[in-house]
Order: structure tokens, then C-alpha cells, then sequence
């Protein structure tokens, strides 16, 4: 079992004030019994949301150590943070980031912005070199979608606040943490601008796998960009699960309250009933035992008042609710923490508390129920694998050169045992420019196509052998229609199915090692609702070995028409630019020659008119091999690109701009070539 | 939540004409309010929405003649009921605050005086403009509680224990005289406060019930305009609903006008009758507020409409810069050009002036100029393709 990167177990504090030699003393529970985790991998974005009061903001100190436990556990990566020495500590630091709330309040408004970028590299020593720590500050803008040259010598009144916490948020990604917290990191920032920030999170997540713990009472942002949610009232958990799963359907009466009381965008749906909040005193005297929710709920029960009730599993997966009226389903087993070289040890356990020790015997019990499946498993895996032979696929794998035609059948007539050549069974293709089949070396589809199509390619797999996968979908599919990234699925020879992609993300990568040789099939469709993608890229990349250059240089294979007579045709590789002010509708073709085995470094810039915040991307802008593949192209959502790749095959590339689907393009843009 | 429609009648009580206030600074003038015109009806929720920055709390206190320096109004005209508001006198301004315009203002919590009980702050309002008047003389009020002193009868049942607690009454109502008492629990009443917090101090309070006495104090006077600067932001979603729903209330019982200042496009759609959208200190429309959702017209609505989040439906994110003039010196023609996607040369020549599109629906854009009819049907085909 991998370890989680952040457990929190049964964590609880309590805020106490006046009083003498314990005499009169007040104490407010900020959090009561509060478990939490978050995994190590893929990247999540785990939101805390509830009314002021309820102990988001306390949980958020406690994670970012600024405040002790009452008791329970803190760990993560598989250290207690209690227990960590000075030099854990500052690792700890190192890896567990923070974002604020105010973006006004952080800044020092005598200094300049690049002074926040040197006082990190002061703290964390970056980077000893000058120009590395530049390009460091720089990337780190990127990622956020700023630009160096128009914040860093700006004074911060000078930026918006969104541009401000963006800054927060490239400080906290250069110091390459493994988790942010942000708390209410928007909750300052006008609406329009929100989204830019909330976008900044998203592309952590995604490109850079940087985990947030997301605290909010902004149910609509959590909506938008939360993976797991957690909502907390009066310091418990009354509700978790999928941030979709809880909003779309909240089981709890006062997650169902709260929803209910997110005002909508929308005139014609208004409020049907007037609501009222109980006295102060009723309120104050919320049930110490029993539901915190006692007071306000209009389900409530005698019951209710004995005891604080747990988490009940809801139907779908990870979504569980803290309300006795689910008391007839099965309680959430609670995971044991899971400490470094002393997993579920006697200590780990005395430090929690004795209420909840029931529940993780329980889930103890449950854990070794696993490794003993685990280990029943494991004895059974050599039996299939003695029925083939690895080396032997391996070393005929190596063999294949990388420019034959991208057929299955040759790397797998190679291998006697598989006998596994078509798959089991066919999706109808349709589409006629469906690529068909793959080579697993680094190959790419890229799919214009109407939404509800059906796309179905296969390629070829061998035992053992683990490939990387990622999936990128766009288009205008799902600028604004609510359109999903589609079911894409991967699934072996027999038809079973061997990796997902995520489908509430638009990028998503990952890794599958094939579990039998034989043909393997991607499909991508329409989800369950009908709604597809038009847009998207599939890639997929292992080991496979150096390209053999080709002798001559070709040209390519096909042209894209050529427009505007002030193209500038060839780029020569080395450092050269290319920079047009045209129309938005024109479309460009240039060519460079590639030489098998050389990397270059490409940039691309746009602007002009076009594109300022009006919604409008950057154009198609592509790399083809000599063979008409794409090999390279940029992210349209961005202004500017930068990245570098290696020429296959020698031959003339082609690097076509043009309009997007839509017709729309760029006015200005420049793009650079330089030997890497 | 009443049917709003039927309580805007269509007298205005509040005209701002040409109304242009700018904040003086060493590199020239800040233009915070360029020559906005709009009309408020009478028994009407009027929306102000917009960026930070677009000049939305300036209008507010421009109309309320609390713009501070370095920002001054340039011209302009302000009529509520008639009253030229920009010709009183400091005296005349003073009087007229809270009864013919009052103000709920940004961050209610802070605005309240943290060293004084609610009712004192309550009695402030309603004493500095109606005077102590109805105060009764002491000696009036000696002459009443002696006249009151009488012997118990011994027919009635406990005598002396009636006659010690009516004595008791009496005796609080000499000394601690409290004329207005009746008055704030009605308000207290109209709000839904409970009465016992007449004797608290502000930070006894939680946040939403604050806001709900700076809404008493805003009602107190009857005045004819309210205006809710930002009144619920921030408070919770369930506390921000019963707050809204408190100021609804409110305004439909004494039929007074409210202009509800805020940049939640979510809960101006539940309580607001018209909504007037502010770009860059310009009116750019103003409309019903179901033809604002179903079909924005001007270009920077629609984007502040798209980039609404949604809990209803996962979209990708839209994602739009800030203001990208320097407010000191805007560009020539439309001020929203440079962000919009329509934009043509003969935005940059000419400013468009508030196109009536249909009735209390205007919106500030060339696209909808008769002459330009080709330009905008094709603008809104590529929308429809999207």
C-alpha cells in the first residue's frame, strides 16, 4: 500500500481562555475528531469548505504547523509532524506551502516583486547562478501565466489582485512543494478575475502534480476545480466525498442547506422559501455529545442527541455523511495512520483517542484482510508468469526499428506465446480519419472531430513492458458547454479494461504496464450523456530505442496551402525568428530542416488584440515530421509557449499556424528557434 | 420571495444625470465615474455591478455626497423626489442623509461604534435628525409618576406586591426614560432582531446580525433610496441569504427604492429587479434583470455573465484579464475596446452613447446602432456557433 502524502487522524483542538488554575476556564472545540487524507499521487485538489466558524482556517494552521494539536496525529509522508526534528522541519516546510488570503496584506509595499522571488531564494537557496535563478523566476511566472518583465519591478499596487496572488502562488511552486494550502485564496479577488487563479491550480495539479488543500466556503469555485470535499460544520466532518458527487446530490441536511443557499446565476430559479437561523442560545448550546447539527435540523431525532454520529457510506464511492438518517448503511472505516518504518504500531495507535479505537481495529482488521488478498495474489502471479517467456519479448521489442510502418502484427508475430492478435472485440470506428493503429514508441493522435463521435485505435503491447500514456483534450467541445473529457479507455486483448482516464480533467497522464502481449484497444468516445470532445491528444510513450538517421533529407509529404505573400518560408536551425503582424484569419507554413537526433528549443509568443481577455486561444500551431506527423505543437491556452524536442528522422518539418476551428487566429506573434 | 415586477411602479425617484467624479493625483485625474445617467423607479432593486475598480461605491457615494478627497464630482446632477441633491447646503445634506438617502455600507461590522450600545447608536440616528423633541420635560414626568403614587387598596389580592411592582415601573420610566424604545423593537421587529440585543454592544453581535442593524439604521428614517453598499459580502451563504432576504423584506413593507451595490451576479439574480453593469467607470447597460441572464448584450456583460462558476454544471475555467488601460487616460471611443472581441475601427472614433434597445433596457455599445445591424448579427452568429 503506497503511503499517503497528508493523513490527519483524529485531530482535535481546542481553543481555551480565561480562567484561573483551571477554574472557570472557556473552551471552544475549533475541531473535533477530524481525519483527513490525501494520496500521495495523482495530484488532488482537496477542498475544506464550511461557514466561518467551522474550522477551516484552524485546520489550515494546524497543517502549516503555525498551531499545536489538542491531539491526534498530523503525518505526513509518513512522518508525524510533532515528531519531527528541526531538520524534518524545514523539509517539511520545504514541501507543505502556503497562499493566503489576502493578497494585499502579503507584500511588503516597499519593495519591488522580484524582492518576494529573492527572499525565497535567500530562505530555501535556490539556485547560486544568477541567470538559473532567473530562469527559474521566470518559469515559475509561466506556470501562472505572468511574465517576468511585466511584474518583477513593479511595486505591488501596481498589480491587480489576482496578478498578486499568482505571484503567491509561482513563489510557492519555484520552492517545488508537494502540497499548498490555500487558504480562501480568491475570496479577496473580483469574480472576473478568479478564474485566471483557480486556472494557475489547476495547471499545478495537472503539469506539475502539486496537491492543494483548498479552503473555502465558495462552493461554486470547489465545484469548478475540487477533487475530494470535506465539509466541516462546527468542527466535524458533516459530509465528504467527490466535490461533484456532494454538490450534485448532498445528503446531509446542512450540506443540503448550504447548497441550497448558494444563490443562483439565474433570475427566473429564486429562493422559494425564507429560511431563519434558531436563537443564539440554542445555538450555543449545540449538543456537546450529539450532532453539532442538533439546533438547525429540521430531520432531527432523540437519537441525535446521544451521540455524535459517524460517517455512513453513501452509494457512490468515498461519498459518506454524518447523519443518523443513513443509519442503516455501513460506516466509513476510518485508514490507521500509516507511519514510516512503523506501520499501525502500538504508539501510533494510544495516540489516538480511545473513542474511535473500535473503528480502527476495525479498519486495522480490514488492512490485513488486504495484504493477506495481497499475498494470496502474489502466489498465484508466478504461475501465469512461467507460461512466458519475458526475456524473449524483450529482446525482440529492441529489434524493431522505429521508423517501420506502424503496424502491430510485426512486433507481435515476434513473440510465440502470444497468440492474441486482433482484439477480442471491436468498437465501430467511425470517422474516416481515425488513425487505426498506434506505434508505442512516442506516437500522437490528434483528433479534430465532431463531439459524439466514437474513436477506436489499437496498438501493441508486451507482457511486462510499461508504457506512459496522456491524454489532452480541448476545442471548442469545451470552452463553456459544460462538455466533458471523454470516456477514454484503454482495454487489453481480452477486452478488459487496464487504465481510465480521469474524465474530470482535461490532461491527464499515466502509466500502464501491459499485463499480456497482444493488441490493445483505446477507445474514445461519447460519455453516458452523449457529450464528447472535439478536440484531443493522445500520446503515448516508452522505451524504445535511438532513431537511425536517415541519409537524405526529404521533403515533406504533403503542403498545407500556402497564404500571405510575407511568409518567410524557410527557418534555419540554429537561432532564428520569425515574427508576422497579420490578419487573424491568415494561415502560415513555414519549414525547417530537422536533422535525426537534434533538439532544439522552440518558443512561441502571441498577441495582439485577439487574444487580450477576450476568450480567444492561441492558434493551431503545429510541428509535422516529413511524413505529415505531428510531432510538436503548442497549448493553446497559453500566450506564451516554450519547449523543446528532438527531430526523429531527418527531413523537412513543417510548422503550420493557422486559424483554430473556429475560424479564429492571432494577429502578432514571433516564434523563436534555437539549438538546445 | 415576493413577485418583484409588481412593486416597481414607474415614477423615478432617483435621476443621475451626467454624473462624472474623478480622483485628483500628481499624474493627472483618476476618471473613477464618467457622465453615468440612470433612473431609479420608485418601489424598485436596482443592481450596480462591475469589477473593483469600475467605479460602483463612488457612484454610491457620490449620489450620497460623501466623496472624499482627493475625490471630487465635476458635474453632474443628482434629483431624488425633485431635490437637487448636488445644490444643498453641508446643514440641508445633513438632514437629508438617512431620510431622503441612507446608506448601508461596505463591511456593516466595522461601521458600527464599537464603545456604544446598539440603541444609543440607534437613538443617534433617529435624535440627529428628528431632535429630542419627544422627550417629555422631567418635570412633566415628575408631576406623572407623583400622580401615579397612590396607597394600595386593601381589597385587592397582594396589594403591596402590585404596588411595589407598578411603583418599580414608574420609577424606571422617570428615570431611565426611553422614548424611542417601542420604535426600535418595531425595527428590531422588521429585521429580525431579537429584542434583547437594545442593550448590547456591537461585538456581542455575530456578523450577520450586525449587518442586520446597520439595515434598522438604514430603514429607521423611511428614507427614500437606500443603498446597500456591498451589504453581504462577507457573510456566509446561509446568513448572506437571510440577510438579503431581511433587505427584501424590509424594502417591499416601506416601499422604499434600494440600489443593491455588489459583484455576486449570483445573488443580485435573486433579489434585484434591474441590473446596471459599470465598466471602467461607464454605464455600458442597464437592464431588467431577466433579460441581463438570458441575454446580455453588451460584450463585457456577456463575459461577466460566462464567467459566473456554476454548482451546477463543472465548465472549463474563462479566464479574463483585469482592466488593461491606465484609468488616467482611457482609450479613445468604446473603453471596453481593448477587451472586446466585436471590436471594430469605428470603435476607437467614436464613444457610443446608451442605446434604448426596448423599454428601461439600455445598453452603451456601437454593435447595437441601426446602422451597424449587418456587424452585429454577424458578431452574434459566432457566438451562436460557439
Amino acid at each position: 500500500m503506497p503511503s499517503p502524502l497528508l493523513q490527519i487522524r483524529d485531530a482535535t483542538k481546542i481553543y481555551s481562555s480565561g480562567g484561573f488554575l483551571g477554574s472557570g476556564k472557556k473552551s471552544v472545540v475549533a475541531l473535533d475528531n477530524f481525519n483527513m487524507t490525501i494520496a500521495e499521487s495523482p495530484a488532488t485538489i482537496t477542498t475544506i469548505a464550511g461557514e466561518s466558524g467551522s474550522g477551516k482556517t484552524t485546520l489550515a494552521n494546524l497543517v502549516l504547523g503555525f498551531i499545536k494539536l489538542s491531539s491526534g496525529n498530523i503525518i505526513f509522508d509518513g512522518e508525524d509532524i510533532t515528531d519531527m526534528s528541526d531538520e524534518q522541519l524545514k523539509e517539511y516546510r520545504r514541501n507543505v506551502q502556503a497562499v493566503f488570503q489576502d493578497p494585499f496584506g502579503v507584500y511588503n509595499p516597499f519593495y519591488r516583486i522580484d524582492h518576494v522571488f529573492d527572499l525565497v531564494n535567500k530562505h530555501f537557496s535556490l539556485s547560486d547562478n544568477q541567470s538559473e535563478y532567473r530562469d527559474m523566476v521566470e518559469a515559475g511566472l509561466n506556470v501562472v501565466g505572468l511574465y517576468g518583465e511585466d511584474v518583477l519591478r513593479k511595486y505591488p499596487h501596481q498589480l491587480s489582485g489576482g496578478q498578486r496572488q499568482r505571484i503567491m502562488m509561482a513563489r510557492a511552486y519555484m520552492i517545488k512543494p508537494r502540497l499548498i494550502v490555500a487558504d480562501e485564496p480568491v475570496s479577496m479577488v473580483d469574480a472576473s478575475l478568479r478564474a485566471s487563479i483557480l486556472d494557475a491550480m489547476l495547471r499545478l495539479r495537472d503539469d506539475h502534480n502539486i496537491s492543494f488543500l483548498y479552503i473555502t466556503h465558495d462552493l461554486s469555485t470547489a465545484y469548478q476545480i475540487g477533487d475530494q470535499i470535506y465539509m466541516l460544520y462546527q468542527g466535524t466532518t458533516a459530509e465528504r466525498g467527490s466535490a461533484m458527487d456532494v454538490i450534485d446530490a448532498p445528503q446531509h441536511p446542512y450540506v443540503q442547506l448550504l447548497i441550497d443557499s448558494v444563490p443562483v446565476p439565474d433570475p427566473t430559479d429564486k429562493w422559494d422559501v425564507n429560511i431563519s437561523l434558531p436563537s443564539e442560545e440554542e445555538m450555543r448550546t449545540a449538543a456537546s455529545k450529539g450532532c453539532r447539527y442538533y439546533p438547525r435540523c429540521p430531520h432531527r431525532m432523540d437519537k441525535c442527541l446521544v451521540e455524535q454520529p459517524p460517517l455512513f457510506k453513501m452509494d457512490k464511492p468515498g461519498h459518506e455523511a454524518a447523519c443518523y438518517l443513513y443509519e442503516e448503511r455501513d460506516i466509513a472505516p476510518i485508514e490507521p495512520p500509516m507511519l514510516v518504518n512503523r506501520p499501525i504500531t502500538e504508539a501510533a495507535i494510544v495516540a489516538v483517542s480511545n473513542r474511535n479505537r473500535e473503528r480502527l481495529v476495525a479498519a486495522a482488521l480490514i488492512v490485513i484482510a488486504f495484504f493477506v488478498g495481497v499475498l494470496i495474489a502474489s502466489i498465484r502471479e508466478p504461475e501465469v508468469i512461467v507460461e512466458t517467456v519475458v526475456e524473449e519479448v524483450v529482446v525482440t521489442a529492441t529489434a524493431i526499428p522505429p521508423t517501420e510502418p506502424p503496424t502491430a502484427t510485426p512486433l507481435l508475430t515476434a513473440t510465440p506465446e502470444s497468440q492474441v492478435i486482433v482484439p477480442a472485440f471491436v468498437v465501430e470506428p467511425e470517422g474516416a480519419s481515425d488513425k487505426g493503429v498506434i506505434t508505442w514508441g512516442v506516437d500522437t493522435v490528434e483528433e479534430i472531430e465532431d463531439a459524439d463521435d466514437r474513436h477506436s485505435y489499437t496498438f501493441a503491447g508486451f507482457e511486462g513492458a510499461t508504457v506512459r500514456l496522456k491524454l489532452i483534450t480541448g476545442g471548442r467541445g469545451l470552452s463553456g458547454t459544460g462538455f466533458y473529457a471523454p470516456l477514454a479507455t484503454i482495454f487489453d486483448p481480452d477486452g478488459v479494461i487496464v487504465f481510465a482516464f480521469d474524465r474530470s480533467r482535461r490532461s491527464h497522464s499515466g502509466e500502464l504496464t501491459f499485463p499480456v502481449d497482444g493488441a490493445y484497444q483505446i477507445v474514445i468516445g461519447a460519455d453516458e450523456r452523449g457529450r464528447g470532445v472535439e478536440v484531443y491528444t493522445i500520446t503515448i510513450e516508452g522505451d524504445m530505442p535511438e532513431p537511425t538517421p536517415m541519409p537524405t533529407l526529404v521533403p515533406p509529404a504533403f503542403i498545407v496551402e500556402l497564404e500571405g505573400a510575407v511568409d518567410k518560408g524557410l527557418i534555419v536551425l540554429g537561432e532564428d525568428a520569425v515574427n508576422e503582424i497579420e490578419n487573424a484569419g491568415d494561415r502560415h507554413i513555414y519549414s525547417i530542416e530537422g536533422i535525426a537526433g537534434t533538439t532544439i528549443n522552440v518558443k512561441l509568443i502571441t498577441g495582439g488584440r485577439g487574444l487580450s481577455g477576450t476568450g480567444f486561444f492561441a492558434p493551431l500551431m503545429t510541428i509535422y515530421d516529413p511524413n505529415g506527423e505531428i510531432v510538436f505543437y503548442f497549448d493553446r491556452a497559453r500566450r506564451s509557449n516554450s519547449g523543446s524536442f528532438t527531430f526523429a528522422m531527418t527531413g523537412a518539418y513543417q510548422i503550420v499556424i493557422g486559424p483554430d476551428e473556429r475560424g479564429r487566429g492571432v494577429e502578432a506573434y514571433t516564434i523563436t528557434f534555437a539549438d538546445a | 420571495m415576493s413577485e418583484q415586477n409588481n412593486s416597481a411602479s414607474d415614477r423615478v425617484v432617483l435621476n443621475v444625470d451626467n454624473l462624472r467624479i474623478h480622483y485628483a493625483t500628481p499624474q493627472g485625474d483618476v476618471i473613477a465615474v464618467s457622465d453615468i445617467n440612470f433612473k431609479l423607479y420608485e418601489g424598485e432593486t436596482l443592481g450596480l455591478v462591475g469589477e473593483s475598480g469600475c467605479g460602483k461605491s463612488t457612484t454610491a457615494y457620490g449620489i450620497l455626497q460623501l466623496v472624499q478627497p482627493p475625490g471630487y464630482i465635476v458635474h453632474g446632477s443628482i434629483e431624488v423626489e425633485g431635490t437637487e441633491v448636488l445644490d444643498l447646503t453641508e446643514e440641508e445634506l445633513r438632514k437629508f442623509r438617512w431620510t431622503g438617502l441612507s446608506l448601508i455600507p461596505q463591511g456593516a461590522m466595522n461601521s458600527l461604534n464599537p464603545t456604544m450600545r446598539v440603541k444609543n447608536q440607534i437613538i443617534d440616528v433617529i435624535e440627529s435628525h428628528e431632535g429630542k423633541a419627544n422627550y417629555e420635560p422631567f418635570g412633566e414626568r415628575l408631576k406623572a409618576f407623583l400622580r401615579k403614587l397612590r396607597l394600595p387598596r386593601r381589597k385587592e389580592k397582594e396589594p403591596l406586591r402590585k404596588y411595589l411592582g407598578e411603583l418599580r415601573q414608574n420609577l424606571v420610566l422617570l428615570l431611565r426614560y426611553e422614548p424611542l424604545k417601542e420604535r426600535i423593537f418595531d425595527l428590531f421587529q422588521q429585521v429580525g432582531l431579537p429584542n434583547r440585543i437594545y442593550n448590547m454592544y456591537p461585538h456581542e453581535l455575530s456578523g450577520g446580525m450586525k449587518q442586520r442593524v446597520c439595515i434598522a439604521m438604514g430603514v429607521a428614517l423611511h428614507p427614500t433610496v437606500v443603498i446597500a453598499d456591498e451589504a453581504t459580502s462577507a457573510l456566509d451563504v446561509v446568513v448572506q441569504r437571510i440577510v438579503a432576504q431581511t433587505l427584501v423584506e424590509v424594502k417591499d413593507e416601506i416601499g422604499v427604492s434600494l440600489i443593491v451595490i455588489g459583484h455576486d451576479m449570483g445573488l443580485l439574480a435573486q433579489i434585484v429587479d434591474r441590473i446596471a453593469v459599470m465598466y471602467a467607470g461607464k454605464m455600458v447597460e442597464i437592464a431588467p434583470v431577466e433579460n441581463v441572464y438570458a441575454n446580455p448584450l453588451h460584450p463585457y456583460t456577456q463575459l461577466l455573465i460566462d464567467s459566473i462558476p456554476s454548482i451546477k454544471e463543472r465548465k472549463p475555467l474563462k479566464i479574463t484579464e483585469g482592466i488593461t488601460h491606465d484609468p488616467r487616460n482611457p482609450p479613445s471611443g468604446c473603453i471596453f475596446r481593448l477587451r472586446c472581441p466585436f471590436a471594430w475601427e469605428h470603435c476607437a472614433l467614436e464613444e457610443p452613447s446608451q442605446i434604448i434597445v426596448e423599454e428601461k433596457h439600455e445598453v452603451a455599445c456601437h454593435l447595437f446602432d441601426e446602422q451597424f445591424e449587418k456587424r452585429r448579427s454577424d458578431a452574434f452568429a459566432t457566438i451562436a456557433n460557439s
